[in-house]
């Protein structure tokens, strides 16, 4: 029964193609001159060099984390460029008809038309391919409603004084030691701002592509909602399918000022290597937001790609009555490991952060729960609740819970449940019963498990995510 | 229907259970539209028997063949059993946390049809025929959105099998111990879902260790299986007798049976 | 590496005698390991500073003679350890059959051979006081039982350690096939003193322990000790910890299920008042099939005080069939004090049932105003309404006796404590 469910669960990675585009890559290695050019090739103002060359120095002091449950031989980080960008938006294109074809396709065939006409009219899209911002869609309409989407590396030419006040400003240069290297080297992502009292009239997304081969990318993400705005934005990241591994180390940062609102989805399907645990992407990411007074921030986050998962988005519930959610679904299989998990900093009071997180283990691979909650003594009456399923398909994988809670404050109160479960016999008999194949079967349960987050995830967004599992699902059985 | 002699025949069938045999040479014939009581002490093989048919993992045919409307049943996968019409009622249904019973149902019915080659029935269509099944099974319609099975109470848990039993329309539906844990309004709502959907081209096999539900389902046969096999067989009336003299004489029969051999 | 444990090793390597083989092995691990800092996940929570700071030095004074605490209405064998060293005046001259009760260097050379070899196996190597405690510990007390003696009287092992007094103390218990036995530890130490007392127990087939941990006194001293046990197929264990806090009390548990349909409970509670700090981390191994783990820790938490629980459940690859349960329930006084809590699980095997849940909760307060409108004093208000999760464990002890004289020693300790 475990073999069924387990080859039930095998999937084609469908987005391991590879885009033929001539690329302008830098050679690997990684010192100060290589900052300097990337700051260079995006025509950065020198404070923005300077602050990448404080970060890169701290950088250097540090040593990297060994407390996630993760195995992996030690990163060579002068093997890696810092820098790829196809040569055709070197001068960068005006309109969609300047971008490369090429280009174009490499999205279609991910199922994200960058062409408005073709696009779901809810949703605006910034494509980033390696260290480039390839087009950002509906920005007139954006711009009419105040919202400013566009990459970051035009936002720190455009909107500089926005930049510099919040950049490193919820996660500082040398929070981690990811972080650090991210804040030296990044080279693009999305800044969105929203202004007050603003409802953003779309969905924002990004959709990330790495394609070129022994490059990491280092994307970073900057989202302000001031007073009582309110944006949804959602996240997709895909890869080709190659025997090397590739670094992916972004940071995300989310400020939510009083009364505001953020939704943040992702759906991570970075190329996960193959059955033996050969290539895949290592996604070190650092994603936190901070929530003042009467604002929410809610993460959503699907993962089911990657060879190596090291992400917990987290919440710093700074304002009074601030509210944080993390909604996640964990799918390894493989030799895939994650550790993922978020963190939840009540400072505020009154403050509310749910945490609902469902990890499926197959294969030979590992899946942990990492959490911390923590009432600080300021956070009267704060309340957290926090549930962590798991389940584990075979007994070959693990599946892990490491939940930190601290409490300081006496009016503050929390509660953790953990499970564990598995797929049972008797679940598929009664679903063969009735005339539903293995492979429906699993994908039907599975679902089930899941489906708590599922519905915190936008309505385009939970199409995809539906599919992508459906795709994680499908195979042969024997 | 493809052949109107015979829907089931099951020819001395012998099957175990973890290395243990419990079904030991079983015989029976079922014609469409068909009603046949099967009744035993604990422990005869009685449940033993629909997992044998529906295939679960784990329970062995040893020798023996059942064919189900002109198909060798016993080649079949568990999911194909259950798409060329056999149903199976559980005595305990499982619960599938988060997957609604309408998601489940849609599914169901969808992987039935597409293997007869029928074309999908529309969601508004399906979801019409949903809500009379559970208005004919006295269960509110809101239960098309609760996770299947997921905080059901016993009765509940019985007629969502029912439910399902309307929805699937099997050729042959297995009930077992149906009326296991209902009270006598329950088990009158399950035995009216039964009654309607009897036809001539539908079988039944009532298994049940009480001869009550015998009351509201009226049997064409009356069947008495103990240790793995059928040792007597009568019309409706067997039953009545068991009812009264229980199944202690049984524990004779098989010495007879050796001193006839 | 700090001062103290440069003395310790240094202290340590002068001492010869018939553990010389597995001193030097922990010796080695020793001079290897980094003294712990914030960043050591073992003692997170948990500063050594006092440690470090400590004045307590060994007291090597016949003339000191402590009494362990007398309990009503209970007898037992009693073991008492007068700062490190074995009383044998205080020891309990016939034992029942079927027990014996040794010191380590007074055994047969063939006995010493077997206790040599089962030293230091049940209690892991990455404990580093119980490395300290391998190399230091002064008396070692061999208890064993033959398999199929049921010891219906309990052995209670006391340490007891005067003002400044430093000790490090160690038993080995053993329990053969089919055997009964019902252990106590107690430690009842004055002020400023530092001890570490480690039991090891090795519990064969079918054999059942029952086991009591006591730390109830508080104050400066430094109190850090482990109880590891080892259950073979079949082997029963039921532990009931009771813990108040000190400037630092530090437990570590081991729970191995090493055989098949072994059963695990531990019960543990703690009452923290003043600045007092108490860090159990407990640790169940799940090694073998069909085991099953019931865990229940619960603590209050005021002033300043500060709890640490970790409580780590790790079923191996092989353990198929486990039911393992943990439940971790606190409840935070003051908005000085800390709850750290951390319930862990680590899981290899599909075919298991495993779940932990751990909640801070609140004194309600409106509920206990209420009662004082009413004239209920605010001390058995409190008591009234909060005490019954605390006493659920009592109720679980099963020796009546000593549940009895625990009962209201917590309880009144409880009443003491302030809602801020």
């Amino acid at each position: 029964m475990t073999e069924q469910i387990d080859k039930a669960l095998a999937r084609e990675y469908e987005a391991g193609f590879v885009s033929d585009v001539e690329s302008e890559t830098f050679e690997p290695g990684l010192d100060e001159s290589v900052i300097r050019r990337i700051s260079q090739m995006k025509n950065e103002p020198e404070w923005m060099l300077e602050w990448r060359l404080s970060a890169f120095r701290e950088w250097l002091e540090m040593e990297e984390p060994d407390w996630a449950l993760v195995d992996y031989p030690k990163i060579d980080f002068q093997a890696i460029s810092y820098y790829s960008a196809p040569k055709s938006m070197k001068d960068k294109p005006k309109s969609l008809d300047e971008v490369d074809p090429e280009l174009l396709r490499t999205y279609e065939k991910l199922g994200i038309p960058l062409i408005e006409q073709q696009m779901l009219a809810g949703v605006a899209v910034d494509a980033v391919f390696d260290s480039v911002s390839v087009v950002t869609t509906f920005r007139d309409k954006l711009e009419e409603a105040g919202v400013i989407f566009c990459p970051i590396s035009e936002a720190i030419q455009k909107y500089p004084e926005l930049i510099k006040k919040y950049i490193g400003s919820v996660v500082p240069k040398k929070d981690n030691y990811y972080a650090a290297l991210n804040c030296a080297v990044f080279t693009d992502g999305s800044f969105v701002y929203i202004p007050k009292g603003t409802r953003c009239p779309m969905e924002l997304s990004t959709y990330f592509r790495i394609n070129e081969q022994n490059t990491g990318q280092f994307e970073r993400t900057l989202i302000v909602a001031d007073e009582g705005s309110h944006v949804s934005y959602l996240e997709g990241c895909t890869a080709p399918q190659r025997d090397e591994n590739q670094l992916h180390a972004a940071v995300v940062e989310l400020v939510a000022m009083d009364n505001a609102e953020i939704k943040y989805s992702t759906v991570q399907n970075w190329y996960p290597g193959d059955e033996d645990g050969k290539g895949g992407i290592y996604n070190f990411v650092t994603k936190r937001g901070i929530c003042h007074t009467n604002a929410k921030i809610s993460w959503t986050q699907v993962e089911t790609g990657s060879a190596v998962t090291w992400k917990y988005p987290s919440c710093v519930l700074k304002g009074d009555n601030s509210v944080g959610e993390f909604y996640s679904v964990a799918l390894t299989r493989g030799r895939q490991q994650a550790d993922t998990g978020t963190k939840m900093i009540h400072l505020g009071k009154n403050t509310k952060s749910t945490i609902i997180s469902k990890g499926i283990s197959a294969g030979k691979s590992n899946n942990s729960y990492r959490g911390l909650v923590r009432m600080n003594p300021g956070a009267d009456g704060a309340r957290n609740f926090t549930q962590c399923d798991s389940l584990l398909i075979g007994d070959k994988c693990g599946a892990h819970t490491f939940p930190y809670v601290e409490s300081r404050n006496p009016s503050a109160i929390i509660e953790h449940e953990a499970t564990t479960s598995k797929v049972s016999d008797e679940q598929m008999f009664l679903c063969r019963q009735r005339g539903l194949d293995p492979e429906k079967a699993v994908s039907m349960i599975v679902n089930g498990f899941c489906k708590e987050v599922f519905k915190e995830l936008p309505m385009e967004f939970a199409v995809e995510a539906g599919k992508l599992l459906e795709i994680s699902l499908e195979g042969s059985v024997g | 229907m493809s052949n109107t002699e015979t829907l089931l025949s099951i020819k001395e069938l012998h099957a175990s259970v973890e290395e243990k045999q419990i079904i030991k040479g079983l015989n029976l014939e079922i014609k469409p539209g068909e009603v046949h009581a099967i009744m035993g002490p604990n422990g005869a093989g009685k449940s033993t028997m629909g997992y044998v048919l529906s295939g679960r993992d784990g329970y062995n045919v040893e020798s023996g063949s059942v064919i189900l409307d002109g198909e060798d049943l016993l080649e079949m996968e568990t999911e194909d059993r259950a798409r060329a019409g056999l149903f199976l009622a559980f005595q305990y249904p499982v619960e599938i946390p988060g997957v609604s019973n309408l998601e489940f149902l849609k599914a169901s019915v969808d992987a039935q049809r597409e293997a007869r080659g029928e074309d999908a029935i529309t969601s508004a269509d399906f979801l019409k025929e949903a809500k009379a099944a559970c208005k004919q099974v006295n269960l509110p319609v809101s239960f098309l959105k609760r996770g299947v099975n997921e905080g059901f109470s016993g009765g509940e848990k019985k007629r969502n099998e029912l439910m399902q039993m309307l929805l699937l329309k099997p050729k042959l539906c297995i009930l077992d111990e149906t009326d296991s844990g209902l009270d006598i309004d329950a088990l009158q709502v399950v035995a009216e879902g039964v009654n309607s959907q009897r036809s001539a081209d539908r079988s039944f096999i009532v298994v049940t260790h009480y001869q009550r539900l015998l009351d509201y389902i009226k049997p064409d046969f009356v069947h008495v299986l103990s240790e793995g096999k059928i040792v007597k067989s009568g019309d409706a009336s067997l039953a009545h007798e068991l009812e009264a003299q229980g199944y202690a004489w049984l524990q004779t029969a098989p010495a007879e049976d050796e001193l006839e051999g | 590496m700090s001062e103290w444990l440069e003395s310790a090793i240094t202290r340590a390597q002068s001492i010869n005698d018939w553990l010389a083989p597995k001193r030097a092995n922990a010796l080695e691990l020793l001079s290897t390991t980094k003294w712990p800092t914030r960043k050591t996940e073992a003692w997170r929570y948990t500063p050594l500073r006092v440690v470090e700071r400590t004045k307590a030095k060994s007291i090597d004074d016949a003339a000191i003679r402590l009494l362990p605490v007398a309990i009503e209405n209970f007898s037992a064998i009693e073991l008492a350890f007068v700062n490190g060293k074995l009383d044998e005046s205080q020891l309990t001259n016939a034992l029942p059959k079927g027990l014996s009760i040794s010191l380590g260097q007074n055994l047969s050379d063939s006995e010493k051979a077997q206790a040599l070899s089962a030293f230091s196996t049940t209690k892991p190597d990455r404990h580093l006081f119980g490395l300290v405690n391998d190399v230091l510990a002064q008396d070692v007390v061999i208890i064993t039982v033959e398999a199929g003696a049921e010891i219906s009287e309990p052995v209670r092992i006391s340490s007891l350690l005067s003002q400044g007094a430093e000790s490090h103390t160690r038993v080995q218990v053993s329990l053969g096939e089919g055997s009964r036995l019902s252990v106590i530890e107690d430690i009842q130490a004055q002020g400023e003193s530092l001890s570490t007392a480690f039991v090891e127990y090795n519990i064969a087939a079918k054999a059942h322990l029952e086991h009591y941990r006591f730390a109830l006194q508080t104050g400066t001293n430094v109190s850090i000790g482990g109880s590891h046990f080892s259950l073979k197929d079949h082997a029963k264990m039921h532990s009931t910890i009771v813990s108040f806090g000190s400037d630092l009390s530090r437990l570590d548990t081991d729970i191995i299920h090493a055989g098949e349909f072994a059963d695990a409970k531990l019960n543990a509670m703690h009452l923290l008042d003043g600045k007092e700090l108490f860090d159990l981390h407990a640790t169940v191994e799940h090694a073998m099939p069909n085991g099953t783990t019931e865990e229940n820790v619960r603590g209050i938490v005021a002033d300043r005080a500060r709890s640490v629980f970790n409580g780590r459940i790790h079923i191996h690859r092989d353990a198929q069939k486990t039911l393992a349960e943990l439940n971790n329930r606190n409840l935070l006084m003051s908005n000085t004090a800390e709850i750290n809590t951390k319930p862990e699980l680590e899981i290899y095997a599909d075919d298991v049932r495993c779940a932990h849940g751990a909640t801070v909760a609140e004194i309600d307060k409106q509920a206990l105003y209420y009662l004082q409108t009413r004239g209920v004093s605010r001390s058995k208000a409190q008591v009234m309404l909060n005490f019954g999760f605390i006493n659920e464990l009592i109720d679980l002890m099963p020796n009546a006796a000593l549940a009895e004289w625990v009962r209201p020693i917590i309880r009144e300790r409880f009443a003491q404590m302030e809602v801020k």
